[in-house]
């Protein structure tokens, strides 16, 4: 196709947009709601996901030991556990470590309590592993195999918090799928129906365009732009609203559950664009050009 | 230029349009198709143009094989022809100037050609002072002559006339069949279906009479003999 060809296009296309005014704002309304849904519910997948991940690095499972382990018996343990797939990272942390890590937490600032306990350690058998794991669904797989060791005494894991973010995230996920997939099909429909409308405002010219021989891409391109460009505008709008109250929202959120503070962990906005912009505009204009598609196809006998 | 072999058109209600038709139009011909409505003339004029194709039969477009062409093929065909039909056909949103350019448009012709092509054959078709009216602005007559502008700007080797004059008064009428004739004289070959008696006398030129989906009569320097 000439450039010309392209541009001639684009024009009719437009022209079309325009003397099709109301049924152009309803379709750009559709996909614009269609692909904000999409948008907000990538933002809360992605973060949640996020979170889960941080979590997890975070909410490791504690190995503990048998009373009397020797040393050699640690570390031997220690590289057994730590060539499991499923490990992340493993960290040793003796009786003393796991004392002063306890002292600052529930005493920090108030030391004076803890006179008497200078000398002994009351956590003496407190030694543990630190295990991190990659995946958290491999936790349970993970656990039985180190419960199974000897000089294993017990496993603390606080799989519970994981598990329930974990399972919510699922559900959003596929929450919004359907959601989404719903809304797609609502937008096909309507672009189609504004094509349609179109296809039956310019029948006429488009019946001369043969006469005189003009090509199929040449009578269907003004209809694919039409549809491209309702699905591309309706892309970018939900983008810009995305945009615009994503910083916002996060800071409110932050503010208004700060106790929380460990666990809120959101991604930057860029991280969140550098996907969604694509994926936007790819089923925008999918959208868009499919439903143009259908609609010639089955009114347009060229 | 034109050959019809044995077709035959069925619609797919069961009408049978075109019965056997068999018919040689030469290169540079001037032919009328007359016959009473509902005889098939249309529809011949939809199979030449490929808009409908032939249930049997075979039709040849300059020697070659067109009954079955693909899809994308025909646009090709049609660029060999040009086409006016009785209610003119333009786009009423569009000066006679861009209704005419339009043609050239579509087949992507240079800017600067079009430029060039279209005032010549308005001057042609004798609408050189109203390229800038609109299709409302202009009688009948000058309608069908802005239409048949654009039937021949492309340079046709076939111009087809479906009733070209069926919505005229006879004066105006007869400046469209002596256009027809100009065009004819340029070597264009003129396919003219139509009702109109006295033109056809008067002319002289080949008549084909439909009668039921088959040719009743073809004679040269003929007369509108059929009886409506
Ligand atoms: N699209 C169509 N579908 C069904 N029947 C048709 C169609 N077009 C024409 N016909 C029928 O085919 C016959 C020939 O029609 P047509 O070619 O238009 O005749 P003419 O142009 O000589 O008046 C008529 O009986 C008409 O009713
Ligand atoms: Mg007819």
């Amino acid at each position: 196709m000439k450039i010309k060809t392209f541009g001639y296009c684009v024009e009719q296309g437009i022209i079309n947009l325009y003397k099709n005014r109301l049924m152009t704002l309803a379709s750009i309304g559709t996909i614009s709601a269609c692909i904000l849904i999409i948008g907000v519910f990538y933002s809360i997948v992605s973060n949640v996901d996020f979170m889960v991940s941080e979590i997890q690095n975070n909410i490791g499972v504690a190995v503990f030991f048998e009373e009397g382990i020797t040393q050699e018996r640690i570390d031997e343990l220690n590289t057994i556990i730590e060539q499991r797939e499923e490990v992340y990272s493993i960290t040793y942390i003796s009786a003393d470590e796991a004392w002063e890590g306890f002292k600052e937490e529930y005493f920090e600032g108030r030391e004076q309590l803890l006179t008497g306990f200078e000398d002994e350690n009351p956590l003496k058998d407190s030694a543990s592993f630190q295990v991190f794991l990659g995946d958290i669904d491999k936790q349970e797989v993970l656990v039985t195999f180190i419960d199974a060791l000897p000089g294993v005494s017990h496993i603390r894991e606080d799989r519970q918090v994981t598990n329930v973010i974990k399972s919510i995230s699922d559900l959003i996920k596929y929450f919004s799928i359907a959601l989404i997939a719903i809304l797609i099909i609502i937008s096909v429909f309507l672009i189609s129906n504004t094509v349609r409308l179109t296809i039956e405002l310019r029948k006429r010219e488009i019946n001369i365009m043969k006469y005189v021989g003009a090509t199929d891409t040449f009578i269907r391109g003004p209809f694919i732009i039409e549809g491209a460009v309702i699905g591309l505008v309706g892309a970018l709008i939900p983008l810009g609203i995305v945009y615009y109250f994503y910083s916002d929202i996060i800071s409110r959120i932050m503010e208004k559950y700060i106790l929380l503070d460990d666990y809120l962990m959101f991604m930057p906005v860029g991280d969140i664009f550098i996907r969604l912009v694509p994926l936007s505009i790819l089923i925008g204009a999918g959208i868009g050009i499919v439903g143009s598609m259908l609609t010639i196809h089955k009114h347009l006998k060229v | 230029m034109i050959r019809f072999e044995n077709i035959t058109k069925v619609y797919p209600n069961g009408v049978k349009a075109l019965d056997n038709i068999s018919l040689e139009i030469e290169k540079g011909e001037f032919v009328f198709i007359v016959g009473n409505s509902g005889s098939g003339k249309t529809t011949l004029i939809k199979i030449l143009m490929k808009e409908l194709d032939a249930n049997e039969g075979k039709l040849y477009i300059d020697e070659q094989d067109v009954t079955h062409v693909k899809h994308k093929k025909v646009p090709k065909i049609r660029r060999k022809m040009g086409v006016v039909f009785q209610d003119f056909r333009l786009l009423s949103n569009m000066t006679v100037y861009n209704n005419v350019a339009f043609a050239l448009k579509i087949t992507e012709t240079a800017t600067r050609k079009i430029r060039r092509a279209v005032p010549m054959v308005l001057s042609m078709v004798g609408l050189n002072k109203k390229s800038d009216r609109y299709p409302h602005e202009l009688s009948g007559g000058e309608q069908q002559r802005a239409a048949l502008a654009r039937a021949i700007i492309n340079n046709p080797q076939i111009l087809l006339c479906d009733e070209p004059t069926g919505n005229l008064d006879p004066k105006t009428s007869w400046e469209i069949m002596k256009l027809l004739l100009d065009i004819n004289l340029r070597g264009t070959t003129v396919v003219v279906v139509t009702h109109n008696r006295e033109v056809v006398n008067a002319m002289k030129k080949r008549v084909i009479t439909i009668k039921g989906g088959t040719v009743a009569k073809d004679i040269q320097k003929g007369d509108y003999g059929y009886e409506d």
